[in-house]
């Protein structure tokens, strides 16, 4: 029996010993190809189904969670924010016939819905805001896309310290949903500073990072591979998945 | 499996008469099935602490609610040293080196929930331990429907599932394992109490962990926004899904006793080649 007790613990103090290049080697090794490939199935088998469970005005988190890269600081940023976002201008363009540039009143006149949804980070937590802007797909109709158009890529105003400038991407299924949204209201009063003013994206059927903030411009494109590291967002870049359902 | 064989088997009078005898006991799809899931469970036990790091703490709620935190990690300076604490219910274990502050697969100590012996991947990396944990999730749905799938094909199932004369069976069976009686009561493959365990692992455990898993997803919560509820919400289902492994680990723990003491080598051997031979410990399976 205590031998055998021996033998077993030798056995897994060796393994733990390991562990560390055993794992750093199938991360990176010639299996990762194998665990990404989940992502497809993922996708095919979840995909975007139903909605997203709205709450109550009960339900409401009044001290929102501010989560990403910093609030923008540049100059540019700081007299958009001072002049009340006045000169504030969403650009659509790429792939699209009739490309737009949106003042704040114009998106407010494009169409309206108010949601209040949860917020889903991908690090495990949850937070419950109301959220009123205007559909995406509604602005996006208005671009009208060119048939090769796929994904509409949100170019933003926030960088990390290397200056890599956030992006995301949803293919033009995701942002036909009608729950998904740029949002211009948090909580009844217009997006503060930190909550990504004066437009970010809100899908509540993806993971946060997917819900972009402080959006400058939407880029109607046939293919992610060209932007950014090619993975389709600033996140995705390094290593997290383009479907964020799960 | 075989026919002729089965070998936690037999009222113990015949399997005494056949001590020494060599009986097929696991079949290929069992087999395969056994180790599928425990390299799947390792991984996922792995890699979803290693994702349960990057935010530490489980909520009774359906948003992040402190005020329902059940369970959370805390690293602090006290006297000028790093101490890592674990508080359940509110209670604050002192468990500095082991959780709250740990090894961080760096070469130091930093303030972390589990240390990187625990996670996969070792450092802090919730993006690949996200990958590693949904391809091994799918790994273990697989192998496990594939093994209740089969297994109810054949009529496997039969022999597994509790019945209710089992549950009469259980304290007997029980004062048999503690050796304050001498015979265990009569039972056909499985002893009662294998039974038990087996159906709530199998049929509880598995299922509930892969549930409660897909609600933690926003798809998954759109698409089926009942399974959320039933759970109690998203932060709740969290709750679940970490309780659930937890006592996945309990039962581990109890398996891997009694596959050490009921004869490892032939408890081994009849997992890896199918082979098992009879012996006093018949009837006292793992």
């Amino acid at each position: 029996m205590k031998r055998r007790l021996f033998v077993a613990s030798s056995l897994s103090a060796l393994g733990l010993a390991g562990c560390g290049q055993v794992k750093e080697s199938l991360t990176n090794g010639p299996f990762r190809g194998v665990l990404l490939s989940t992502e497809n199935l993922n996708h095919a088998v979840i995909g975007t189904h139903g909605l997203a469970r709205e709450y109550r005005d009960a339900d409401v988190d009044r001290q929102f969670r501010v989560n990403g890269l910093d609030t923008p600081s540049d100059a540019a940023y700081t007299a958009l924010a001072r002049g009340g976002f006045r000169d504030y201008r969403l650009v659509v363009d790429g792939l699209a016939d009739r490309p737009q540039k949106l003042s704040l009143a114009e998106l407010r006149a494009a169409g309206e819905r108010t949601q209040i949804t949860r917020h889903d980070c991908v690090e495990g937590w949850s937070a419950i805001g109301k959220w009123r802007g205007v559909p995406l797909g509604t602005i996006v109709t208005m671009a009208q896309p060119k048939r090769s158009a796929r994904y509409c890529v949100f170019h933003c105003l926030d960088a990390d310290q290397s200056g890599q400038r956030y992006y995301e991407s949803l293919d033009l299924k995701q942002a036909a949903h009608p729950q998904t949204i740029l949002a211009l209201d948090l909580n009844d009063a217009p997006l503060d500073l930190d909550h990504g003013a004066p437009v970010r994206l809100k899908i509540p059927t993806q993971l946060g990072y997917k819900s972009a903030k402080w959006v400058a411009r939407i880029e109607l494109v046939a293919e992610l591979k060209p932007l950014g590291g090619g993975a389709g967002g600033y996140w995705e870049d390094q290593g997290y998945e383009w479907y964020a359902g799960i | 499996m075989t026919t002729e064989a089965h070998a936690g088997p037999l009222p113990r009078a015949a399997a005494r008469e056949d001590a020494g005898r060599r009986v097929y006991r696991h079949g290929i799809l069992a087999r395969t099935a056994h180790w599928g899931w425990t390299l799947a469970i390792l991984v996922l036990v792995m890699s979803g602490l290693q994702i349960f790091n990057a935010a530490p703490y489980l909520d009774a709620s359906d948003k992040s609610n402190p005020a329902r935190r059940v369970l959370a990690f805390d690293a602090q300076r006290v006297d000028g040293h790093p101490a890592g604490y674990t508080i359940v219910f509110g209670h604050r274990i002192p468990t500095t080196h082991l959780f709250g502050y740990a090894d961080d697969g760096m070469g130091e100590e930093s303030p972390r929930a589990f240390p990187a012996w625990l996670t996969l991947p070792g450092p802090q990396d919730l993006a690949d331990g996200r990958r590693w944990h949904l391809f091994f999730a799918w790994l273990l749905f697989l192998a496990w429907a594939a093994y209740v799938v089969s297994a109810g094909v054949r009529g496997k199932l039969r022999e597994l599932v509790m019945r209710p004369e089992d549950f009469r069976k259980l304290w007997p069976m029980q004062l048999y394992y503690l050796r304050l009686r001498k015979e265990p009561p009569p039972h056909g493959t499985y002893n009662p109490l294998q039974k038990l365990t087996y159906n709530v692992v199998v049929f509880v455990f598995f299922p509930l962990l892969i549930l409660t898993g897909l609600t933690l997803s926003p798809a998954v919560d759109a698409a089926l926004p009942w399974l959320t509820a039933l759970f109690g919400g998203r932060q709740f289902a969290r709750t679940w899904h970490f309780t659930l492994m937890v006592l996945l680990l309990g039962y581990f723990a109890t398996h891997l006793t009694l596959v050490l003491t009921t004869g490892f080598w032939n408890n081994m051997r009849s997992m890896i080649t199918g082979w098992f031979v009879l012996g006093k410990h018949d009837g006292v399976g793992p």
